[in-house]
């Protein structure tokens, strides 16, 4: 069947099997492979892309239910000469290890500054009332739909705090 | 190889309409739906609920807030909710990632009805019934008659959950959820504790107390709940919770705890709720 996607502000028109998954559809029919298969049961956060703003797991939805969703990947945060702030503060701060799960920790984390901005609460907000602050055990809990099993979290969180901090200021 | 029918509606009649054929597998946030068929592909007829969008939203009404069938758990912890929704809004934000908070929704934790689903335990201390939709019309059922056991609800083939139904309580309410799971995160619930108090003058006037994983499908504690009314609502209220208040539990052995470390863990937990519940003000 035919579905129509919108990929990192390209059409696309995809004719596959509605069973394939929205990852499978990024990587094997539309050959964009920065979108990772680490588990494929939603529990890596590998396949981390944006659907319409929102982060989700690709390995976990239909392609076919997105007709007409925007889709952002890493590809479309940025590449090798327009890196994205994020992806420049990965590099610099030694992010990873492996690199296999950083696509998804970089998509996740994009759209995590975002919900912080909007003052959305998580489960280690103390204070659900109050602006939630940027603090390790916020972006732990934040982030913690992305398994990193090289262990670079430290890294990790020290990048994406540097980059909420440099948002909260500008 | 057949790949199946797939069929995404947009108004709720036509989707009833579908089901009358039967044979079709209901997809909304599909968060549960692919994970059993990575290792094989098979067949199957999806019937996609996204495109029902009149379904996803939460409402109030003059005795009970309405939620949608396709609510998703972030849209839960984003709304501006009374204070006795804290145990499910708890609740949303340990429902795996964010990535599936943005996916999953509220209608779809119930009709899986897995016992380790983490939503039940608190929607049954909201005395939540759900609203099932067929060609032949609406019916309601408390949510304790829906879920029938692992995997097993009173839905019929033919029918769709359209919402969830929560009463007002009747006097000031406080709500808790607690989850135990083998690490913080991301993990699928060893055991879940659930309560909600009203509380009149200083003294529990009603409490609904329920348990997760620990049984096919999660229980209220109706002993307990029996011996905390009329209580002074404070922290002293966990240490009237005893190990007979459990004994409906029915706690499995499995790769996640055994039997005995779930019992124990359970009144542990409901003795943290209830503290916790009792020294709120």
């Amino acid at each position: 069947m035919n579905t129509d996607l919108m990929v990192n502000g390209q059409a696309q028109r995809l004719d596959a099997d509605p069973r394939t998954t929205l990852l499978d559809a990024l990587r094997n029919y539309l050959h964009l492979m920065g979108t990772k298969k680490g588990c494929d049961h939603g529990q890596c956060g590998a396949c981390t892309v944006l659907v319409n703003g929102r982060r989700i797991n690709s390995c976990l939805t239909l392609a076919c239910m997105h007709d007409g969703d925007e889709i952002v990947t890493i590809e479309g945060i940025g590449g090798p000469d327009d890196l994205s702030a994020l992806q420049q503060a990965f590099i610099a701060h030694d992010g990873f290890q492996c690199g296999y799960c950083t696509p998804g920790q970089i998509c996740s984390a994009t759209a995590m500054l975002d919900e912080i901005a909007a003052g959305w609460a998580s489960h280690a907000t103390k204070n659900v009332a109050s602006l939630p602050g940027l603090t390790v055990e916020e972006i732990s809990e934040r982030m913690s739909g992305n398994l990193c099993r090289c262990s670079a979290y430290p890294n990790i969180i020290d990048a994406i705090l540097e980059v909420a901090a440099g948002k909260e200021q500008s | 190889m057949s790949e199946g029918r797939y069929l995404r509606p947009q108004r709720l009649d036509e989707a009833v309409d579908a089901l009358k054929g039967g044979g079709w597998n209901l997809v909304a946030g599909g968060t549960d739906h692919y994970p059993a068929r990575v290792v094989e592909q098979r067949p199957e007829d999806i019937l996609d609920l996204t495109g029902l969008t009149d379904l996803r939203g939460i409402g109030e009404f003059p005795d009970h807030f309405r939620i949608g069938a396709l609510t998703r758990w972030t849209d839960l912890i984003e709304a501006p909710l009374p204070g006795w929704f804290d145990g499910l809004k708890q609740a949303a934000r340990e429902v795996g990632g964010v990535q599936i908070q943005n996916r999953g929704t509220i209608a779809g934790n119930l009709c899986n009805a897995s016992p380790a689903a983490d939503g039940v335990p608190a929607l049954l201390s909201l005395d939540a019934s759900v609203e099932l939709a067929s060609a032949g019309g609406v019916r309601i059922l408390p949510l304790a008659d829906f879920i029938l056991g692992n995997r097993k609800t009173a839905r019929r083939p033919h029918e769709l959950m359209t919402a969830i139904l929560t009463p007002k309580p009747a006097r000031p309410a406080r709500a808790r959820f607690l989850k135990l799971g083998a690490r913080r995160y991301l993990v699928i619930s060893i055991v879940m504790v659930a309560g909600l108090l009203e509380v009149e003058e200083g003294r529990v006037a009603g409490a609904r107390l329920a348990v997760g994983s620990c049984s096919a499908g999660a229980q209220r504690l109706p002993a307990l709940e029996a011996a905390l009314t009329g209580q002074p609502a404070d922290a002293g209220l966990a240490m009237l919770a005893t190990p007979e208040h459990l004994a409906g539990l029915s706690p499995i052995d499995d790769i996640r705890a055994d039997a005995g470390y779930r019992r124990d863990a359970a009144l542990i937990l409901v003795r943290r709720c209830l503290a916790d519940l009792g020294g709120l003000r």
